[in-house]
């Protein structure tokens, strides 16, 4: 589990020891969350690490995601949805988060924190550690976007894919087949396939604040 | 077919064993092995023996040639075609006559080959009548036909619709206006060729036609242009309508002239002059492509400006029409290929051997004669030996103090035991008689016994018949270990209900022949590398059952000719062989 490793490298100088209410989890509460009134939370969601976490309006996390803010901030723009054992935030992939953070920025890499933009979706079993992913990207089912990469907006990262720390991905862009890459004219150039796919998303939004109970509740608190 | 250690090949008959490999390549090698009866041991390292070596899961069994069916022995037939994106059967009349890709809405993307969908451009907020533009749009890399501009407004009939539109969202002229249009053009060519004369202006309206030339004929324009060529050649070769038909025209000629020669009247004999022979397209009217150095110049160009990421590769332009395209903008959709559901039949006795369902989403078989039902499997596994030395008190078990076989390290010189277990799948018992050479055939020589050479299997019948009638002495299950814990020759090793193991004794060979041992060769050195591969240990088994089965009913008329009963047992044998693959010898 991923969020584990979390604790020996939190500085517990900076957490704030409010033990007020006693918590039914054991893992560290982040320094600050910042939820929206909207945003849906499922259970056994995971918001850990001890720097803080921002959620914009009618954001979803589905059941056993994990957002992991152990080594920078994580900011969910608006509207984003990250599925079922997704992964978003520096140092979720496979414990080679430490080992690319000594080989230094190079090209179009970039500083600490995971933004997400308006609209992205991180599927299932995405890892993200992205410094940047722009407006209605998908990242898709298993793929992992490396720690600065910085992706443009209305970009598709197809399954599988291994996005190399600190790549820059330009905007309507499809990485598929491993590293190919191509510009996605159609959205690029149509404004009605950007809002066909906008609408499609406010569609599902809906759905799953009707479908999945709302445990956000938990992380207000405290 | 690599497979992990152990494995069994078996060996199909069509396998033309005139070669004796290993004699013939090694004449300084000790006297050739000994032969079975029928004078020949089938050896694994022959190039040949490659070609007949199967799994038993991929042989097929006739039942009227009562023999092993390798794929090579089978005939394969279609016997309905469809479309993997759609799943519609399509008769075979239409795929002689339109070709095996599918005309209906399914397209595989020119850029990944994945499938296309049809998808809809609509403005959501202002929502047209027709649900507006339709593309063809690929939902794994999102290529979609905006970006070779073309745009439908229905979504049914994409063939029809897509024939009519070139890229960039020109419409494409069909047969007929290709036709006058070349009438046409060829006229003025005519014309101009007739009555050029410098100072007199010219009929036709240069404006036009100068415009038109500046596009390059497409690849259609040109096909179309070449078969009309064509058509009118052979025309104009044939002297009568009727000859049309029944001509060959591969010397049309001189054909045509011997037939003008016997066939026309005397009333015709001025108009029989020799036809011309039939001569090549000369000009773009008649579909010639003429290279224009300003083409490629046009495109070195395009690829500078667009870089090299707007240029094909060479599989996408393959999988193309026409296969002269460079750039991106100039792909086309391409249809999808048309699936096939095949039977296999007997290639000597055309029995059907398999035969799927009709049914195209079903993945049944009607008919299924496998191997796997009428041939014994044999496999192979490492026999832990009871180490007598140490005492039974420990506790410990011996597979447990054993650590697990490496089939990949066989030692050298070192007596190791196999257990052969064979399992036979016929409902009636057989007997059956293993050999094998003394020796592998191969640069390693590995010292093989069999030391049970002669057993019996019992009948593949139900578990709960087994148990019925159940066996008046008890089942021995104890190993065949004599009083001093050696392995009894001639004695199976254990038995089930329809198997029977029995055990081998291996002595692996020596990689390098020893300095000073005497293996039967002169004194010449050999070459001490091996090849790849030589360190398999494989031991051709040729294996032999014999056993009783009720006649056939269904032998078509044979059985009422042989004037046997129902119920009357005939003897039968068959025979194969097998390539059992041990494992690698170790390096010393």
């Amino acid at each position: 589990m991923s969020a584990q490793p979390a604790t020996p490298r939190a500085a517990p100088a900076d957490r704030r020891t409010s033990t007020i209410q006693k918590r039914s989890s054991l893992l560290p509460r982040p320094a600050s969350i910042v939820l929206d009134d909207t945003v849906l939370i499922a259970q056994h969601a995971q918001l850990t690490g001890s720097f803080p976490i921002t959620a914009g309006p009618n954001t979803v996390l589905h059941p056993h995601s994990k957002i992991s803010s152990a080594l920078a901030p994580v900011v969910l723009g608006e509207g984003t949805i990250v599925y079922e054992r997704a992964k978003v935030g520096v140092g979720s992939g496979a414990g080679d988060g430490r080992i690319e953070s000594q080989e230094g920025g190079v090209g179009g890499g970039r500083g600490e924190g995971t933004v997400l933009g308006r609209y992205v979706v991180v599927e299932t079993n995405a890892i993200v550690e992205a410094a940047e992913v722009g407006e209605g990207s998908v990242v898709e089912v298993g793929a992992l976007v490396g720690r600065g990469c910085v992706v443009g907006k209305f970009c598709t990262i197809t399954a599988s894919t291994v996005l190399f720390p600190n790549t820059r991905i330009p905007d309507y862009t499809v990485v598929f087949a491993g590293s190919e890459h191509r510009i996605d004219k159609t959205m690029r150039d149509r404004d009605e396939a950007r809002m066909l796919k906008i609408g499609m998303h406010r569609k599902q939004l809906e759905m799953f604040k009707k479908l999945v109970p709302n445990n956000a509740a938990k992380w207000r608190v405290g | 077919m690599a497979q992990p250690f152990p494995y069994t090949y078996y060996s199909c008959d069509c396998y033309d064993s005139n070669t004796t490999a290993a004699s013939a390549k090694r004449a300084s090698q000790q006297p050739p092995p000994a032969d079975d009866e029928d004078e020949r041991t089938f050896d694994p390292r022959n190039l040949r023996s490659n070609y007949s070596l199967y799994p038993l899961e991929h042989l097929l069994y006739c039942e009227d040639c009562q023999q092993i069916r390798c794929p090579r022995c089978v005939i394969e037939e279609t016997l309905a075609w469809f479309c993997p994106a759609c799943l519609f059967e399509v008769p075979s009349s239409v795929i002689k006559s339109d070709g095996n890709r599918c005309t209906r809405n399914c397209y595989n993307c020119p850029v990944c080959t994945s499938t296309m969908t049809v998808n809809s451009l609509d403005d959501p907020d202002d929502p047209s009548s027709s649900g507006g533009p339709y593309i063809l749009s690929c939902s794994y890399c999102h290529w979609s036909s905006h970006e070779i501009g073309i745009e439908f407004e229905k979504h049914t009939g994409i063939t029809s619709q897509l024939s009519r539109i070139a890229n960039g969202g020109r419409p494409v002229p069909t047969q007929k206006e290709r036709d006058k249009e070349r009438e046409r053009r060829k006229d003025a060519d005519a014309r101009k060729r007739d009555g050029r004369d410098v100072l007199s202006g010219s009929d036709d309206s240069p404006t036009t036609d100068r415009e038109r030339d500046d596009t390059p004929p497409s690849h259609e324009d040109l096909f179309s242009n070449l078969a009309a060529f064509y058509k009118a050649q052979i025309n104009a070769q044939s002297p009568t309508p009727f000859s049309q038909h029944d001509v060959s025209f591969s010397s049309p000629a001189s054909y045509a002239r011997i037939m003008n020669l016997y066939s026309t009247s005397s009333a015709k004999k001025q108009k029989r002059e020799k036809p011309s022979p039939m001569r090549e397209s000369s000009s773009v009217l008649e579909g010639l492509t003429v290279f224009d150095p300003a083409t490629d110049a046009a495109a070195i160009e395009r690829i500078k400006k667009e870089g090299w990421s707007s240029t094909l590769s060479p599989a996408q332009k393959l999988a193309q029409v026409n296969p002269n395209i460079r750039f991106e903008s100039e792909l086309r959709p391409t249809a999808s290929l048309l699936c096939t559901k095949r039977g296999k039949r007997c290639r000597s006795c055309r029995h059907i051997l398999a035969k799927p369902e009709a049914k195209i989403t079903s993945t049944r078989y009607k008919i299924k004669l496998l191997a796997l039902n009428h041939i014994p499997r044999l496999s192979l596994r490492a026999l832990p030996i009871p180490s007598t030395s140490q005492p039974a008190a420990a506790g410990a078990s011996s597979s447990a103090t054993t650590p697990a076989f490496n089939y990949n390290a066989l030692k050298s010189g070192i007596p190791t035991h196999f257990l052969l277990h064979l399992s036979n799948p016929l409902f009636d018992p057989i007997r059956v008689t293993l050999a094998t050479s003394s020796t592998t055939p191969g640069k390693v020589q590995s010292r093989v016994t069999i030391l049970c050479p002669q057993f019996e299997v019992g009948a593949n019948t139900d578990v709960w018949d087994d148990a019925l009638t159940s066996s008046l002495s008890p089942v021995k299950r104890a190993p065949a270990l004599n009083a001093d814990g050696q392995i009894e020759a001639g004695k199976i090793w254990n038995h089930g209900r329809n198997w029977t193991s029995v055990v081998i004794e291996v002595v692996p060979g020596f990689l390098k022949p020893i300095v000073g041992f005497s293996l039967g060769e002169d004194g010449k050195k050999e070459d001490e590398e091996l090849d790849e591969d030589e360190d398999v240990l494989e031991i051709p088994i040729f294996v032999r059952i014999e056993f009783e089965a009720d006649v056939n009913a269904e032998d078509r008329g044979l059985g009422d000719s042989r004037g046997a009963k129902e119920g009357a047992r005939e003897r039968r044998e068959e025979a194969f062989w097998t390539v059992v693959g041990v494992g690698r010898v170790a390096p010393m």
